[in-house]
């Protein structure tokens, strides 16, 4: 069982964090093992998934892309049909549920698209909680829809100009808030990274996709799919689908965002380029100079625009069980646009990645093979980057 | 005994409070800040804490954050700060510790790291992101490696740093990151008087203390004072008239170290 009680998955995790929020982090560790199998618990998340969220996401089969891209049967798991319009709703809620459960009353969250600062707005407002979210300067300029979401929402958007001026300085930032506010505040981390307790937890409330996912499947093919690919940032959408799946003969894929292509430097695609290193609390794969400062990454997507990972992707990569692979920029908005104009359903540019990895490969699988691609959020918000990104292709 | 414990050692015969400074290594430049180190210790500063710039400074609030920033951005890291701390060594009398992020270590490797220190002159770490837990992996090391602890610190965590033996034990005067205001001074001296009665190292305080009252409050309370963010806020105030700067920080240090000799 991963992780240990130190919160290691092997050498990978832990908790690298100042020693005053260590008291806040065993805490949260101690009351979500007391609520996880706590059958009041479980009914409460349930019903919020269920009547809230609007549980269980369907499993689509998309048969207009699986023609185009070979003999393939393509499959989409419809995390974009949410509330929120991503899988982040599945995790804020369980920790926000959480931190009620501890007697916090406010939430802090760190968002790069703001899929997760909406998620958690969201959460907050249903629940009746304060919420913080934090938020690079850049990232609020390319996803300016959900800043002025998460404010409609009630949420306290704090802009964070300082170093990369997205996801990597918001997380910093929320840490230092979280640092002085832990008495009355829960940090609500949005990935499967951080120090533990957090990768495990926010595991296990995504989960619930790949739970789903193996019923429905059996249920529509009557077996296992072949092979289930997922975009990885931190990693959370992409552990919730793996997960349940960890023991079983099927092949995982995660895919990162390769950006402007490896060779150019900017990139997140952390599995595939990083060492080992830690950030936010954990040891994990990291991209960093030979001196160990964290380097600046990019993405066209902002959600996966960091250059850490979650431990146990770290770990899963080193045991071969899941193989990580990267996409460009340009890739995936070609990606987009298929998946818009083949199936009528605009994607999250993060969850394009995913598509992108499959439309690739799809081309040389042998008929009767099963893929299910994760897509784990809906493109509106990222319409107008698109938008910009071709009328940028054709100034060139 | 290393020095720092010789050091603390020595003024606590003298019923003398030990005044600990915070520089960023190299920074604004390189001779200002050697000019800083010397001029901290003409003051009275009994041991200097160098600080390694990193891109990722998650315990440290708005000022050092910045000179951590500043420092990344001039190409400044670890081993460039440990090519600093010979510098310092060489002029200097004053115990020195290290305080970086883990991150740049682990990257350097332990081996490797542990021997340049010892080559540097450098007589101890304080390393904010590696808590208690994670401590033993100094344990191997001939090291002096500072645990600290905070005001959320359970007694159990208190024993855990007892149990290192350290030079002296780093107590966080306040719930947040560096430069925040500090608890109330009688919220301070609970604080102190618990961990006392858990810990039999010395004790020194810090985060959001620089002045002389604040010293004299203080005395009998804790053992050591370490001041970071208020100096790194005199050189931002004064970075027009840089070459005042050493004075100024001379004469702040004067004025703690009488409050320090009670």
């Amino acid at each position: 069982m991963y992780p240990d009680n130190r919160g290691y998955f092997g050498r990978y995790g832990g908790r690298f964090v100042p020693e005053t929020l260590i008291p806040a982090l065993k805490q949260t560790e101690k009351a979500y093992l007391e609520i996880k199998d706590d059958e009041e618990f479980i009914e409460e998340m349930e019903y919020y998934l269920k009547n809230y969220v609007g549980r269980e996401s369907p499993l689509y089969f998309a048969r207009r892309l699986s023609q185009e891209c070979g003999k393939a049967r393509i499959y989409l798991k419809r995390e974009d049909l949410n509330h929120t319009g991503s899988h982040k709703i599945n995790n804020t809620l369980g920790q926000a549920l959480l931190a009620r459960k501890m007697g916090k009353e406010r939430l802090i969250a760190e968002t790069g698209a703001g899929q997760h600062g909406v998620a958690t707005a969201t959460a907050a407002a249903v629940l009746g909680m304060k919420c913080t979210v934090y938020m690079g300067s850049k990232d609020m300029r390319r996803q300016k829809l959900n800043v002025f979401r998460m404010q409609m929402l009630g949420a306290e958007v704090k802009e964070v100009n300082k170093g990369s001026q997205t996801l990597k300085d918001a997380t910093n930032e929320a840490f230092r808030d979280f640092i002085s506010s832990f008495e009355y505040s829960h940090m609500l981390i949005g990935s499967v990274v951080g120090p533990h307790p957090y990768p495990m937890i926010v595991r296990d409330f995504q989960s619930v996709i790949g739970k789903e996912l193996k019923k429905q499947f059996m249920e529509e093919e009557g077996s296992l799919p072949s092979q289930i690919v997922a975009c990885v940032g931190g990693g959370s959408n992409a552990m919730g689908v793996f997960y349940p799946f960890l023991e079983d003969p099927v092949e995982l894929t995660g895919v990162e965002a390769g950006g402007m292509g490896i060779s150019s430097g900017k990139h997140c695609a952390t599995l595939s380029e990083g060492d080992d290193g830690i950030l936010h609390g954990a040891l994990s794969r990291l991209l960093q100079d030979n001196y160990g400062q964290v380097m600046d990454t990019h993405s066209i997507s902002a959600g996966l625009d960091y250059p850490g990972v979650g431990p146990e992707h770290a770990f899963l990569r080193e045991e071969n069980r899941v193989q990580y692979v990267h996409v460009s920029d340009e890739e995936t908005v070609e990606a987009f646009l298929k998946l818009s104009e083949t199936e009528g359903i605009i994607p999250a540019l993060e969850s394009a990645h995913a598509i992108a990895y499959a439309m690739k490969i799809a081309p040389s699988l042998p008929a009767g093979r099963s893929l299910v691609i994760n897509l784990s959020g809906r493109g509106d918000k990222d319409a107008e980057e698109v938008a910009r990104y071709l009328g940028g292709m054709k100034n060139e | 005994m290393n020095r720092i414990k010789n050091t603390m050692a020595e003024l606590r015969e003298k019923k003398e409070m030990a005044l600990i400074a915070f520089i960023m290594a190299a920074l604004p430049e390189e001779e200002l800040c050697l000019d800083c180190i010397k001029a901290l210790e003409q003051g009275g500063c009994d041991l200097l804490e160098l600080g390694v710039p990193f891109s990722d400074p998650l315990a440290d609030g708005e000022v050092i954050e910045r000179f951590h920033h500043r420092g990344v951005e001039k190409g400044l890291n670890l081993r460039t700060g440990l090519d600093f701390a010979v510098k310092v060594k060489s002029m200097t009398a004053m115990p020195l510790l290290l305080f970086s992020y883990f991150n740049p270590i682990f990257r350097m490797g332990m081996d490797k790291f542990i021997s340049e220190c010892k080559s540097a002159g450098i007589d101890g770490l304080i390393i904010p992101d590696v808590p208690l837990d994670e401590m033993e992996i100094f344990s191997a090391y001939d090291i002096e490696a500072i645990p600290m602890v905070a005001p959320s610190s359970t007694d159990e965590r208190l024993t855990m740093a007892d149990a290192l033996d350290p030079a002296f034990v780093y107590c966080v005067s306040v719930k947040g990151v560096t430069g925040v205001r500090s608890l109330p001074e009688n919220d301070i001296k609970e604080y102190l008087q618990r961990v006392k009665g858990s810990i039999r190292s010395p004790l020194a305080l810090g985060f959001g203390i620089s002045t002389p009252e604040q010293v004299r409050n203080f005395q009998g309370h804790a053992d050591a004072i370490v001041t970071g963010s208020f100096l790194a806020r005199l050189i931002e105030e004064n970075e027009k008239s840089p070459r005042l700067i050493p004075g100024i920080m001379e004469k702040e240090f004067a004025a703690m170290k009488m409050a320090a000799q009670g």
